[in-house]
Order: C-alpha cells, then structure tokens, then sequence
C-alpha cells in the first residue's frame, strides 16, 4: 500500500466527478482489474468507463461525489489508490457503506456525510471543504452545505495520514506527520 | 438507562457502565480473529513484529486464525501462504485452526461463540456469531490496531430492531429474509448499525438460519446483527461441549433507531440479480423464472450449513440435476460435512449428481473452479458482483439452497414449490 501526506485543514480544488447512489468503487477501474496497484496500469483503467478526460484533468485537491451508499459492494483499495494517485483529496457523499468507510478511513482518506451534496454540486464546481466541519462551500453556485464532521479519533487518523501511522506515533515508533 | 442487545456487549468489552449510540470509545474484544490471505495476515504480522516490535503477545488466548482459504489446488504456493501463518501462530502461540472447514462456523464449533461475547476479524461476515447472541464485527485493516494494542476504538452503533413474527413457508429461509429486508429498506437501511432479531418468529428459526442471516448484514449495511439468545442457542451449544452461559438481552424500553414487524409467513423465495445485492437487484424468484443456468453452487459462511444440504436434499431426493448444469455443494465445515453424511444427504445430492467438494472459502471466492464468460450461476454465496467467482464476464444470481437445489434440478431459475419440493 502507498501512503499518502494527510491533507491540509482547507482542500481547495473542483468536483471531479459525481456519483450516484449505491456505487461500487471498483467500478472506478474495473473489477478486472481490482488486484493492481501499479500506478501506470491504474492511471490507464482510472474512470476510462465514465470519462477518458478524467485522469488528465484531475489536479491535487479536488474531490469526488457520491449518491447515498457509496462504496458499496465488496470494495478493494487499488480504486481510491488510484484516484489518490491522481490527487483526489477526499469523498462527499450522501452517506458511505460501512465497510468502505473502515477501509478507507484506516488509509486516512477524508470521507465525508454531506447530506445533499450529490443533488448541489456538478462536475467541474470549485469546492472549499474544510474537513474537520464537514464544511463545504461550492463558490460556483454559492451553495453552503455542512455535513457531519468526523469524530475525534477519525479526525486523529486523517490528520495523521492514516491508522497505521496514527498507531506508530502513539506507541513511538514512527512520529506521525501533523498537519 | 436502558440499552440495546450491542450496547450491552460494548459497555462490557469498554469497562463501562453503560454506552450510548453515536459514542466513540476504545473497547477490548474478547476475540480478535483472521483468516490467512495475503496481503493481510502475513502483512499484519510482520507490521505487529518488526514496525510495533511486539515479539510476544500478553494475552495470546484472543488471537485466533484460521486457515480456510487456499485449500484445494494443493500448489507450493498454497502451501507457501499457510507456512508463514503456520510459522506466526506458532511464534506468537497464536491458536491455529486449519482445513477444519470455513472459519466463520468453526469458530461456533471450537467454543469461541457463546452469547454476549464480543469477536472481531477483519472480514465483515464473522457477524453470523449474532446467531448466538454475541457481537462479531468485521473491522477491516483496524483489526490491526487490536492485535498491537489489545483494543479497538469503534463508534457505539445504533441498533434497528426487527421483530420476527409468524415461520417460514416451505421452501423459504433466512436467504430469503435478508434478501425482503433490503428489499424493504434498501442496501443502506441499516447503515452503520446493528440489527437486532428477536419476537416468536425469531425463535422458530434454525441456528443455521440465523447465522445465514447474521452473516449477510453487511448488505443492508449494518456493521453487524444480533439474535437474543434463547433455549435453542444453549441447546445447540451443549451439543457443542460449550456452555452457554447467561444471554445479554435487550431492555424492554431499549431505544432504537427503527423498528420493523415482519412476517415469516408471507416470505416468498428471493433471486438477486448479479452486479450487487442493492434492492433494484433484488427480485421474486419467479419473476425470474426460466433464466437459464449452469452451475450451481451450495456454500459458503453464510450458507452451506446443515439446514441448508438438508433443504437441497428434500429437494433433489431421487431425482438428477438438468442436463449441463453442475452443482457443487461445499458444507460450511468438516463437522457439517461429516454430519450431513451421517444423515444420508450427501449421498442423496451424489445421486442427483452433485459434486461435493472439501470445506473451505474456495469456490466462494472463485479460487476453485473458477465460471467461465457468459456461465450463468446460481449461488448460495455471499456475493455476487462481477468477478467474484471467476470470469467478469460470468453472472451470479443468489438465492437460498432450496431455490438453487430447485434450479439446479430444471436448469433454469425456479423455486422448490414450482418442482414440487416445498
């Protein structure tokens, strides 16, 4: 698994894609090819089903968006590997499937609830999220939505880029990266 | 103040009084458990040992692995994942139970189960030990943090009750339930919760449909479910050589997220359609009548269990499976195995022409025999999105051993009332 920096207090970037309910994030690069982690290969199949664009117009700091359920399914990690690799900072969705949210919340991804989120922002919408309160604004549209910001531990686990690193930090082995 | 079945479980296993819903708190599982895979045990261990330093376990008694997966092609490589886990436990004196069938019943059978108790694993479907009225919770890669620390900080779930009235049609079993349940309430209407089973129509339920049910929470989104624990659960337990000791149950004015009613009775058989177990795939069995199939498969943690060859052998008893179509039928464990030759059904299914293979996660998982493009399997497995048990090309619907048994028998999708086995 790769590791990612966690992400600044204020992600400032667009939506690069919006989601509808109940996805399967395998989708995102194809169930054939749920077992690589090669980042070459990745950035090949990365959204190819959904726009051949995607991967060249994706810059760090932009999010995706998702309906209600996202994540769910059986999820693998190369998915969010490769839109991490592009620079996708985070995921606003409705509300994520449990077993998504775990796996990804360990990875330090910021995951979060946005009631109406998927019905507000469009493709392409400059996006303001401060993580911790769940606090997006779309300058665009002028829309304000907040969510439901991560509890304390989650907020430890994101702002230290991960449980792993989180875990190395609180028994010194590792200091984790603060942000 | 009052609480559910979980937050009982949890207050315990955090030292408190009692826990509310929506808290997060460090609690200690008395069982934290895996199976072996790469790319997950091995790398938890090696995490544990070389970047936590941990060389010996203070409580080695709440570690357990199972080797289940990577059974049946007998390769070196097989036998290199299982050396390494082998070479773990043993370092770490970290009990190992291999080939004993698919971990989820044999951690029932070792006595790991009883009701109130608290287990994680990293995979969700350890929740089928909410049959015996504990609390198991697949934590994913957090399992971890369990093994370095010996606890585990998870959110307190809210609980959404399900009254159970009234008994199963012939032909009818928990598949079918859980399969209504999304039906009725979507693939997220349980999100981030635990479902909670009880009422007279729970206890008319097998064992084995309770943990059939319990452990496909995950589709509705729950993190777990749970089963009060009755007579049955104690019953099944003695035969075990397991005490079951006193059962956690809920407080009459617990509070709840929701409440359902549901009626047994009025449960017909259920087909998902392959992609997902998500409600627009969830469908009556006989709208998809006469969708042709064949393979079949009966297994798997969340079914393959003894009540299930047994409904598949009511079904095939003297007759053979339709022209092209193979069937496998995979028991849960060896002890099911063993049991279910005992009772005749598996010579009965052999003379319908099933094959039956060795316990374990294989064909589930689409490691054992893996479908073809374009085969069309109907499956008592626990997942059916595209892939899952060999070509992404292949398609799997999911239903109960009845239904599959019952479609095995015609070579397309029907039910055992439409073959006269219900």
């Amino acid at each position: 698994m790769r590791t990612y920096p966690p992400p600044p207090d204020v992600i400032t970037g667009r939506v690069a894609w919006v989601f509808g309910d109940d996805f399967d994030i395998d989708l995102v690069i194809g169930v054939e090819n749920i077992k690589s982690y090669d980042a070459d290969f990745l950035r090949g199949v990365c959204m190819q089903a959904y726009d051949p664009t995607f991967v060249d117009r994706v810059r760090p700091g932009d999010v995706v968006v998702g309906g209600r359920n996202f994540g769910y399914g059986h999820p693998h990690y190369p998915p969010m590997v490769a839109l991490r690799d592009l620079g996708i900072a985070a995921v606003l969705a409705e509300s994520f499937s449990p077993g998504f949210w775990r796996g990804e919340t360990y990875n330090g991804v910021p995951l979060l609830t946005v009631p109406g989120i998927s019905r507000t922002a469009a493709t392409g919408d400059r996006v303001v999220l401060d993580w911790r309160a769940a606090d997006v604004r779309l300058p665009d549209s002028g829309a304000h939505l907040v969510g439901t910001p991560p509890s304390d531990r989650v907020a430890h686990v994101i702002a230290a880029g991960g449980s792993l690193n989180l875990l190395l930090a609180e028994h010194g082995r590792t200091p984790a990266p603060t942000s | 103040m009052p609480s559910t079945i979980v937050e009982k479980i949890l207050a315990r296993t955090a030292g408190r009084e009692q826990v509310t819903a929506g808290e997060n708190l460090p609690v200690r599982p008395d069982r934290m458990m895996a199976y072996d895979f790469p790319g997950y045990t091995d790398v938890m261990f090696r995490q544990m040992h070389d970047d936590f330093g941990i060389t010996e376990l203070a409580e080695p008694e709440r570690y357990v692995v199972f080797i289940d997966h990577m059974l049946t092609r007998g390769d070196g490589r097989e036998q290199e994942v299982h050396q390494v886990t082998r070479d773990w436990c043993d370092h770490y004196g970290i009990a190992l139970h291999e080939a004993d069938g698919i971990g989820h019943q044999v951690m029932v059978e070792k006595g790991y189960v009883v009701p109130g108790a608290f287990l994680v694993h990293f995979d969700g479907h350890i929740s089928g030990a909410g049959a015996f009225g504990a609390l198991g919770w697949g934590v994913r890669r957090d399992l971890l943090e369990g093994w370095v620390t010996g606890q585990l900080h998870l959110d307190v779930p809210a609980t959404t009750r399900f009254d159970l009235v009234g008994e199963f049609p012939a032909g009818v079993d928990a598949r079918d339930l859980v399969h209504e349940i999304i039906a009725l309430l979507g693939a997220d209407g349980c999100a981030h919760q635990v479902m909670e089973f009880g009422g007279p129509g729970a206890q008319t339920m097998a064992i084995g449909h309770r943990q059939s049910l319990c452990g496909m929470a995950m589709f509705t989104g729950a993190v777990s479910a749970v089963f009060e624990a009755d007579d049955k659960v104690a019953t099944h337990l003695a035969s075990l050589g397991v005490e079951a000791g006193d059962p956690v149950l809920p407080d009459p004015d617990a509070s709840y997220a929701a409440r359902h009613t549901i009626d047994l009775a009025t449960l017909r058989p259920r087909v998902v359609e392959p992609g997902s177990a998500r409600s627009a795939n969830t469908r009556h069995a006989v709208e998809l009548a006469g969708t042709p199939v064949t393979k079949a498969f009966i297994g798997s943690c969340a079914s393959g269990r003894i009540e299930d060859i047994r409904a598949a052998a009511l079904v095939l008893d003297g007759r053979t499976v339709a022209d092209g179509v193979d069937l496998n039928v995979v028991p849960t464990s060896q002890a099911v195995h063993d049991q279910a030759e005992a009772e005749g059904l598996l010579d009965v299914l052999r003379g319908a022409g099933a094959t039956i293979a060795r316990s374990s996660c294989d064909f589930c998982f689409g490691y054992q025999k893996p479908l073809q493009p374009d085969e069309n399997c109907i499956s008592t497995g626990v997942l059916n999105i595209s892939g899952r048990m060999g070509s992404t090309a292949a398609n799997i619907y999911m239903g109960s051993a009845s239904t599959v048994a019952a479609s095995a028998l015609a070579g397309s999708i029907t039910t055992a009332e439409e073959v006269g086995r219900a």
